[in-house]
């Protein structure tokens, strides 16, 4: 490999976190509500409710970091309206998420034919756009500034979550009771937990980390919502946390490895190779990941 | 038995005016005749035979889709993959009467056939890695709907698509592959018939048959299916297949019967209505006639209103996740004093039971 | 009296949502200080009695009492608040948490927002050490046997300040050597001060442990006596009504040839409790036999095998002599296997399911029920009512759902399904627990006249009275070996069994 490749490589990373960066939210909030025994579905429609709107308030307010609360507000409502949907009117959880999802694409296009009179696009509204944020004396190193200095504001938070969320579930009272609640209900009902409180918690919290991602689709590089813009972004996170089988850096390195996928299908795009096939491969490689994990799973229960 | 299934019934219908309520009225207060806007939502469909014909072609696919849903859910799997099987179904069902030279009378039946199989893949790859690896098919089958989504797109791109037509479509459908149209001055055609066809005898299949009754087994309690020595994973792998073959199918059918050239763009969505309406239908084939018919009124309605007053027909899919919510919940549909209610002072001393949806998912 | 009971139950009655009432008016009180024992058959009512004052369910009507003063125990939460402690049957502990996660969880010690592990490992160890019930505190609970999960449950329900600790039944999963352990060990608690409130049906561990008795018998209040001032007889006739438990009758049976012959069979499993080596056995045509171990000392492993569930990894089955090696349960089924499952909702039918499609699963490929590829419905729906009729099931009709039956009922219909092939081999795993005494006795009935007709029969349970009382021939099962074969009669007695359960002796 020469020195060429190399810089060619290094000049990679920042796209692989920049598709990695939705996807990380997103998964992270499915991890938190899968160990509370909750598996957010909903989180494709939450990432879509989310972008639209942080495109909304920012516009309204002119401020980004407005913008970036609306989303995170209302992917916790949602999570919220999704505990109370198995909660309150016991529903059954993944129906009710297939149900959120459907509600979020019909609610976000009904709302943006309201306010804009356009059903595709949001292009009237002039919305703000998150910073990226220059790490002063690392920024000017050769390899280094690349790797590290320069990237979104959201990425830098969703890597950041990573050993957060880690902590939060490992070591403390609530991440304790969390996966308690998760792995046996009755058990924690009788140490005195509220499963309930602590499942609409969960799926709360969920919410809001996938409502993030969805700020960063719609205000991250771009400053406008389109119709179904997260385009199936929740699954793939939701296939990030399932490689990632239970932990907060699993499912990173999952979710990077579904976005260096995709970083390179675009890359490749680019130079002339047929874009659908290349839009594909995000939603193939995750299939063939799950496989090489299960099988591998497999192969460890049969040897001891 | 009977009875509780009536009451049941009841409360449903009682639950989807209350539903299409909700969403429809708010929505039509903010125009200046709101009654307008329901009268047009809710009798518009059947003032014209041609509004009434979309109804019922609009439900041909879902009751295809519902029927697929239906037969894989009882047999145990959360499996999602019909929005694919019908997207890719559809594709290959035309580009096979585009690219393969076939007599008039074989183009629709042999197009079909292989729409059908190639698009069963959606369905039967979750299935069989389900079966074999353990791996989620909720999540490899969600996968697969884009991916096939993407991958049909390449196709139509690069081997089907018209360049004299403006937009990303295939060449025209020859005429000789179309279905006939059953009914004057609508577009019903014989896919319609297929559809009711299939879903009668899926309900015989599921409830008559010795295969339908094991994969009921498999579905309900797996561990009860092992205890028997049933071949599990041969009963779950052939329902997704079954499953798969339908929906493909479906998605020809759809094509062969409404469509010049396959220009969908998008997942056409019609998997989710499926998904809606088997679990409206509760998973019974006979009750998903009626489910799809109702979902795609609602859908009619939907245009209607849109076409003639300022709302986005996106509306219905409120409606629809609204109806999803309610009808499984079981809050609403197991509540006994609610039963009692409806059952009325007649009604037997026990509280009724009605059918629960029967599924956890896995 | 100068002090108040500390727990007393006023008039409570509990109905069930299905119409079942199983408490009706029962009012008796508890003694500070003191074990009080609470006996009654399955489904007496004990449980839900435990469970109201566990704040797990309500009561319809009544009161419940603590230091005299009527209280509401609307959760568990509360009832650890007033110093009530629980030893559940099914341990309610999590497995995957170590032993000191799950003592504290619910009220973790912190340093900051995070959970000080050390203070939290202190205060485990320290509880173990002040009461006498060492476990390790820092492997996973899954890992460790049934009687250690058991004192982390105690020390769980001890961390709690509880004056009133409950044990449900709690010598159902241990041996007798493990069982006076535990009695050590209460005994010392009730020295510390603390009321212990002891479920069990077994008269003999009531009488060594217990100071006062209260029987209870079909939801009612049937007893309630000092044991000092109660003999033996009196408390069974409590306990049972009029009639006396059956003794099923073992009649004179001949043993046969070998029906099926295990020879060095092994099993690797993953989990500990399957796991079996060098297991020589030969079940015979018409006798029973019976096998005896602690829960998960190798059970589940050798019905998985002979079910045809997994395969040894190494050793020979056979069937009548033929080896059986690579079959499913389908194949062995056609072989004359029949298997009444100790789990009978999980594996052994469908709640939701009509009667008709549990009786007749298996049944259904057969001639009799269908042609070419469609079902016989009318002639499934006439078999399945002569089968509740031939059992004695008692049931709405053939299509009610199998979860309309109470666990008696539903046991019997899926006996008269196993039996109804007319099995060569018989497995029956648990066959009469947690079922009512009629429905076990006529069980058991069933199964002696299968013997006699020449079914070999491996008959699996916990109840050392019911092993006892129906085997031919008995083996100790510990730790995945046979420890112990011996051939039943009276001198072989639950005490004579202990030891070898525990592995401390290859008994003869």
């Amino acid at each position: 490999m020469t020195d060429l490749d190399l810089m060619g490589l290094v000049g990679f990373v920042p796209a692989i976190l920049r598709v990695t960066t939705p996807v990380l939210l997103a998964a992270l909030g499915v991890l938190i509500s899968d160990r509370a025994g909750v598996l957010n579905i909903g989180v494709e429609g939450m990432m879509l409710s989310g972008a639209f709107a942080g495109v909304v308030a920012s516009a309204a307010t002119g401020s980004a970091a407005a913008g970036l609360v609306a989303a995170i507000l209302v992917g916790g409502l949602l999570g919220a309206l999704l505990a109370a949907a198995v909660h309150v009117l016991k529903s059954d959880l993944i129906l009710s998420g297939i149900a959120l999802n459907i509600a979020a694409a019909a609610g976000t296009t009904l709302l943006l034919f309201l306010m804009t009179g356009d059903k595709g696009m949001s292009g009237s509204l002039a919305s703000q756009v998150l910073p990226k944020v220059t790490i002063p004396g690392i920024a000017e190193l050769p390899v280094l500034g690349t790797l590290l200095s320069g990237h979104h504001v959201l990425t830098y938070a969703a890597f950041l979550a990573v050993p957060g969320v880690g902590l939060f579930l490992t070591r403390t009272p609530f991440g304790l009771r969390l996966r308690a609640v998760g792995e046996s209900p009755e058990s924690a009902a009788i140490a005195g937990i509220n499963v309930v409180r602590v499942q609409t918690v969960a799926l709360v919290v969920s919410g809001a980390f996938a409502g993030t991602g969805g700020a960063f689709l719609s205000m991250g590089y771009v400053s406008w919502f389109s119709q179904d813009m997260s385009a199936g972004r929740g699954f793939i996170a939701l296939a990030a946390e399932v490689m990632g089988h239970g932990s907060a850096s699993g499912t990173m390195f999952a979710s990077l490895l579904l976005g260096a996928a995709e970083a390179i299908a675009v890359a490749l795009q680019g130079r002339g190779l047929p874009s659908e096939l290349m839009q594909s491969v995000p939603y193939i490689v995750p299939v063939i990941a799950l496989v090489v994990y299960a099988r591998r799973r497999q192969r460890r229960l049969a040897r001891t | 038995m009977i009875r509780s299934a009536l009451v049941s019934l009841v409360v449903t219908a009682i639950l989807l005016v209350l539903v299409v309520g909700i969403v429809l009225v708010p929505i039509a207060m903010r125009l200046p005749d709101p009654l307008a806007v329901l009268d047009m939502f809710v009798f518009g469909p059947f003032r014209n035979p041609r509004h009434a014909g979309n109804i019922v072609e609009m439900a041909t696919p879902a009751m295809l889709c519902g029927l697929a849903v239906a037969i894989m859910f009882r047999a145990g799997m959360f499996n999602l993959g019909v929005e694919g099987a019908f997207f890719l179904g559809g594709l290959a069902t035309v580009a096979t009467v585009l690219v393969v030279p076939l007599p008039a009378f074989a183009m629709a039946p042999v197009g079909l056939l292989v729409g059908a199989v190639v698009g069963s893949s959606i369905c039967a790859v979750p299935g069989y890695l389900k079966a074999r690896y353990e791996a989620s098919e909720l999540v490899s089958s969600l996968m697969l709907n884009f991916a096939a989504l993407f991958v049909g797109l390449f196709i139509v791109n690069y081997f089907l698509r018209d360049p004299a037509a403006g937009a990303m479509v295939s060449y025209k459908i020859p005429v000789d592959a179309r279905l006939p149209r059953l009914v004057a001055g609508t577009r019903i055609h014989l896919g319609t018939v297929v559809a009711v066809a299939a879903c009668l005898v899926g309900a015989v299949y599921l409830f008559m048959t010795r295969g339908g009754y094991e994969s009921r087994i498999v579905g309900l309690n797996p561990s009860f299916a092992a205890h028997l020595g049933l071949p599990i994973r041969w009963i779950t792998l052939r329902a997704q297949l079954i499953g798969g073959l339908i929906a493909a199918g479906a998605g020809g059918i759809e094509m062969l019967g409404l469509y010049q050239r396959f220009s969908w763009q998008s997942l056409p969505g019609n998997g989710w209505t499926g998904v809606v309406a088997a679990i409206l239908a509760r998973d019974n084939p006979i009750l998903i006639i009626p489910a799809a018919l109702f979902l795609s009124y609602l859908q009619v309605g939907g245009d209607l209103i849109a076409r003639n007053f300022d709302v986005p027909s996106e509306a219905v899919g409120l409606i629809q996740a609204l109806v999803l919510l309610v009808v499984t919940s079981s809050a609403i549909m197991r509540n006994p004093r609610l039963m009692r209610l409806v059952q009325g002072r007649g009604g037997a001393a026990r509280p009724a039971e009605p059918k629960a949806v029967e599924r956890s998912p896995a | 009296m100068t002090t108040p009971p500390v727990v007393a139950f006023a008039g409570v009655s509990k109905t069930y949502g299905n119409g079942t009432l199983a408490l009706d008016g029962v009012s008796f009180e508890i003694a500070s200080g003191v074990i009080h024992a609470i006996c009654g058959e399955n489904g007496a009512g004990k449980s839900s009695l435990m469970k109201i004052l566990f704040g797990l369910e309500q009561p319809s009507a009544g009161a419940v009492m603590i230091d005299g003063e009527a209280v509401v125990i609307a959760s568990p939460r509360i009832a650890a608040a007033k110093g009530i402690g629980m030893v559940h049957q099914h341990f309610s502990l999590v497995p995957s948490l170590t032993v000191t996660e799950n003592i504290v969880l619910g009220q973790e010690p912190r340093r900051g927002a995070l959970i000080d592990r050390a203070a939290a490992r202190q205060r485990v160890i320290a509880l173990a050490e002040r009461y006498n019930l060492h476990v390790d505190p820092d492997v996973a609970v899954r890992t460790l046997s049934v009687a250690a999960q058991q004192k982390v449950e105690i020390l769980k329900a001890l961390s709690r300040d509880v004056r009133v600790l409950i044990l449900d039944e709690p010598t159902a999963v241990l041996t007798p050597p493990e069982t006076d352990e535990l009695f050590e060990r209460l005994r010392d608690l009730r020295a510390a001060g603390l009321t212990i409130l002891f479920i069990s049906h077994k008269l003999r561990e009531v009488r060594a442990l217990a100071s006062h008795v209260t029987v209870l018998r079909a939801g009612r209040l049937a007893g309630d006596a000092p044991l000092s001032a109660i003999g033996d007889d009196a408390i069974a006739r409590l306990v049972m009504g009029q009639a006396a438990r059956p003794e099923p009758k073992r009649g004179d049976r001949q043993a046969g040839a070998a029906t099926v012959t295990l020879e060095g069979v092994s099993l690797a499993a993953r989990d500990a409790a399957d796991r079996l080596s060098g297991i020589d056995l030969a079940i015979h045509a018409g006798e029973i036999l019976g096998v005896a171990g602690v829960d998960g000392s190798g059970q589940r492993g050798l019905v998985s095998l002979l079910t045809g569930r997994l395969q040894p990894s190494s050793g020979a089955i056979g069937y009548h002599g033929e080896p059986v090696a690579g079959l499913g349960t389908a194949a062995l089924r056609r072989r004359g296997l029949a298997h009444l499952p100790a789990d009978r909702f999980h594996d052994g039918g469908s709640k939701r399911m009509s009667l008709i499609e549990n009786a007749m699963a298996g049944a259904h490929r057969l001639a009799a029920f269908s042609a070419g590829p469609f079902l016989k419905r009318q002639a499934m729906e006439a078999r399945t009512a002569a089968m509740i009729d031939e059992y004695n099931v008692r049931a709405p009709g053939p299509r009610a759902p199998l979860s309309a039956l109470s666990g008696g009922n539903a046991q019997k219909l899926i006996a008269a399904r196993e039996f109804a092939t007319e099995p060569r081999f018989l497995i029956a795993d648990q066959p009469t627990r947690g079922i009512d005494v009629a429905a076990a006795a006529f069980l058991h009935e069933r199964l002696s006249e299968l013997a006699g007709r020449g079914c070999a029969i491996l008959l699996i349970t916990a109840d050392l009275d019911e092993l006892l009382a129906l085997s031919d021939r008995i083996v100790v099962l510990h730790a995945g070996r046979i420890v112990a074969r011996m051939e039943n009669g009276p001198g072989l007695t639950p005490e004579r069994l202990g030891p070898a359960m525990l592995g401390l002796e290859a008994a003869a």
